[in-house]
């Protein structure tokens, strides 16, 4: 059997494909493109590239679980399911022991609450804002003139803590510009603002009334921005876990669900 | 009657909130009262021989209140301004509210020297319900009572509030009865259709509300649904407002069956009878008194029985699940609304306790953002293990 998760997001499309069954001895594939405004040709696409990458194509896949903001706009699903139950299947899978699982994407963030036998007990999603999501950080790092994959190192020569006061991201852009005006070194806001991120996102994880010793696991593409890991875990003074390959760890788990369909 | 028919009646009737009482009034020649929900005592309007109307605002963009009230002002009482703005309301011929919260007082303070309507009155209900309310609440009732028949010139009898208390409690047995059934057999009638049928009946006169019920109930009775197979949820929350079709259609597309609610457009609104015993201003004032546990009211006998941080208005909540057999909670929750966001506080509390599951959204006035609340709701079903 050859099923193939589909997590189709605001930015970013990814693919996990997983072999399994008789004569398999199973295997996996993933594949990302930005997400674009055409979902069903990309997700295609996605799905296309991540079967080539173990010489099969996307009529080889028997079953798709879609998920993702444009789950539904995929006329070739088997069946959809939130990137709630998908994430939070990904994520226990990896780290069986995980109870606290937190997903920052492009526009969203999200936190689950699980329980020992990992059953979803509570989750919090950003509410109609991109504040504390990927958007808010590649928003600052185009206004700062920089690249979003060194926002992170940047911020490490932070000298002086800068607080942001905006929680809302495009308050946030012109808070920055009057910062840059103001002389303040980028080093200093690149810090701001991975710490304005992580304080809504800690906002969230406080929501859902976590327990103090639940093991967190950190997904989403923001999961590879160390900066904000490293916020986040002083905030809540625990380690967080973090996957090899943070962003396809809901296609993964819808994967995994679309195997358990059968 | 086809119950298909029926609904798409009051489906019309809700679109078109006033269509009816400007007509009635067009006939009759009598008084329409415009009445802030929640808990206005409406038979008395309707024994004075003029029609009580609810406000509810409307479905549409809020557009010209946000220039006299608050920007925290709740969506219910933003919508509801706005549309007097708009002139939704000019047909009637006085406003009347009962002070549920502190945002009904202000706004329609602000309605009176905005707009003044020939007959305006604001009947006060503490918060705190205690020894000296039942006494102040008799007062306010008199009160009520003189101040509309000045605007009538008709008297207010007590044989005449009688009656108008035994229709009303007729409605209210009607509206249990209805809602019995869907609770019986869930899918019957969906959460926007009850929720429309009892805000609808708040607009037109109590007799027509009767009569249409009586035919509703039977034909609902005929109908052969028994939806077992569909999760049974309570909804809780939204004071005031008549929550918006499309999302209570949305939780019901992931599976899920409203199978019993604390609206006031809802269980809320027939949950007690008026008791006639003796003299029937009294029996309202009771009934105030005997009022189900509320976000806007609180009885600090039953609150310091059990400490501080009692909630009977959560065990309230618990006890709709359990005696409905209901696997969870969906609670709705209007934005600006102060006195259930502190209420909210214990009851995730509790509900986390007594291991219920539960859905917060956070909603608005009208026309909600469905999809950002979609992936909430179809990952709540898909919890509960429906829809899969
Ligand atoms: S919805 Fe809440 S804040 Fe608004 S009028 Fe009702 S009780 Fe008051």
């Amino acid at each position: 059997m050859i099923v193939a998760g589909l997590d189709i997001g605001s930015t970013t499309t990814k693919a996990v494909i997983l072999g399994f069954g008789q004569g398999f001895g199973g295997f996996y594939s993933d594949s990302m493109k930005p997400t674009g405004i055409d979902m069903p040709s990309v997700s295609k696409e996605v799905i296309g590239e991540a079967a080539g990458k173990v010489r099969l194509s996307f009529n080889d896949i028997e079953r798709i679980v879609s998920t993702g903001y444009g789950r539904i706009s995929v006329p070739f699903r088997t069946r959809e399911m939130t990137e709630i139950t998908c994430n939070a299947t990904g994520v226990r899978k990896l780290y069986p022991q995980a109870t606290l699982a937190v997903d920052i994407g492009g526009q969203d963030s999200k936190v689950i609450k699980m329980d020992a036998s990992g059953r979803i007990l509570a989750f919090a999603m950003n509410d109609r804002c991109a504040a504390g999501t990927g958007q808010f950080l590649e928003g600052a790092a185009r206004t700062l003139g920089v690249s979003i994959d060194d926002l992170a190192k940047i911020s490490r020569e932070s000298k002086r803590k800068i607080t942001m006061n905006s929680t809302c991201a495009v308050f946030a852009q012109t808070e920055i510009v009057s910062l840059i005006t103001g002389r303040a070194k980028t080093e200093d806001i690149a810090a701001a603002v991975h710490e304005a991120v992580a304080n809504r996102v800690y906002g969230l994880i406080r929501s859902v009334n976590p327990e103090p010793a639940a093991q967190i696991v950190m997904t989403g593409g923001v999961a590879r921005n160390a900066a904000v890991v490293g916020s986040l875990e002083r905030m809540l003074d625990r380690e967080i876990l973090v996957p090899n390959n943070p962003q396809v760890v809901t296609a993964y788990g819808a994967a995994l669900l679309a195997e358990d369909l059968g | 009657m086809k119950k298909g028919e029926m609904l798409t009646g009051f489906k019309t009737m809700f679109k078109h909130p006033y269509r009816r009482a400007a007509e009635w009034k067009r006939i009759t020649g009598k008084k329409v009262i415009g009445c802030v929900p929640m808990y206005f005592p409406d038979e008395m309007v309707h024994a004075a021989g003029a029609l009580p109307v609810a406000l509810f605002g409307s479905g549409e963009p809020i557009s010209h209140a946000d220039a006299h009230l608050m920007t925290n002002a709740c969506d219910q009482v933003r919508s509801t301004f706005d549309s007097l703005l708009k002139g939704h309301y000019d047909f009637m011929d006085g406003v009347a509210a009962l002070h549920v919260c502190d945002q009904v007082r202000f706004f329609i303070e602000v309605w009176q020297l905005d707009r003044p309507f020939p007959f305006f009155h604001q009947m006060w209900r503490p918060f705190k319900m205690d020894g000296s309310t039942r006494p102040f609440l008799l007062k306010e009732l008199e009160r009520l009572k003189s101040s509309l028949e000045k605007l009538t010139g008709n008297q207010i009898t007590p044989q005449a509030l009688r009656e108008s208390i035994e229709s009303y409690n007729e409605s209210r047995l009607l509206i249990r009865a209805m809602n019995d059934i869907r609770s019986r057999r869930p899918g019957i009638l969906g959460a926007a259709d009850t929720a429309r049928i009892i805000a609808a009946g708040m607009l037109m006169p109590i007799e027509e509300n009767i009569t249409l019920m009586k035919q509703l109930i039977s034909v609902l009775e005929r109908e052969a649904i028994d939806g077992s197979e569909r999760t049974r949820i309570v909804v809780a929350g939204h004071p005031c407002a008549v929550p918006d079709a499309d999302l209570l259609d949305m939780l019901e597309n992931y599976g899920l069956s409203v199978i019993d609610d604390d609206l006031f457009s809802g269980g809320r609104r027939c949950a007690t009878d008026v008791i006639l015993e003796n003299d029937p201003v009294e029996a309202l004032a009771d009934s105030y008194m005997n009022a189900l546990p509320c976000t806007t009211h609180h009885f600090p006998s039953a609150w310091m029985k059990s400490g501080d941080d009692h909630s009977p208005y959560s065990d309230h909540v618990i006890e709709m699940v359990r005696k409905g057999n209901a696997e969870a909670v969906v609670i709705l929750r209007m934005m600006y609304c102060d006195p259930f966001d502190l209420e909210f506080v214990f009851l995730k509390k509790r509900l986390e306790e007594e291991g219920i599951p539960f859905l917060p959204l956070v909603t608005q006035h009208g026309p909600v953002p469905l999809e950002s609340l979609r992936t909430r709701v179809q990952a709540f079903a898909e919890r509960l293990k429906t829809h899969l």
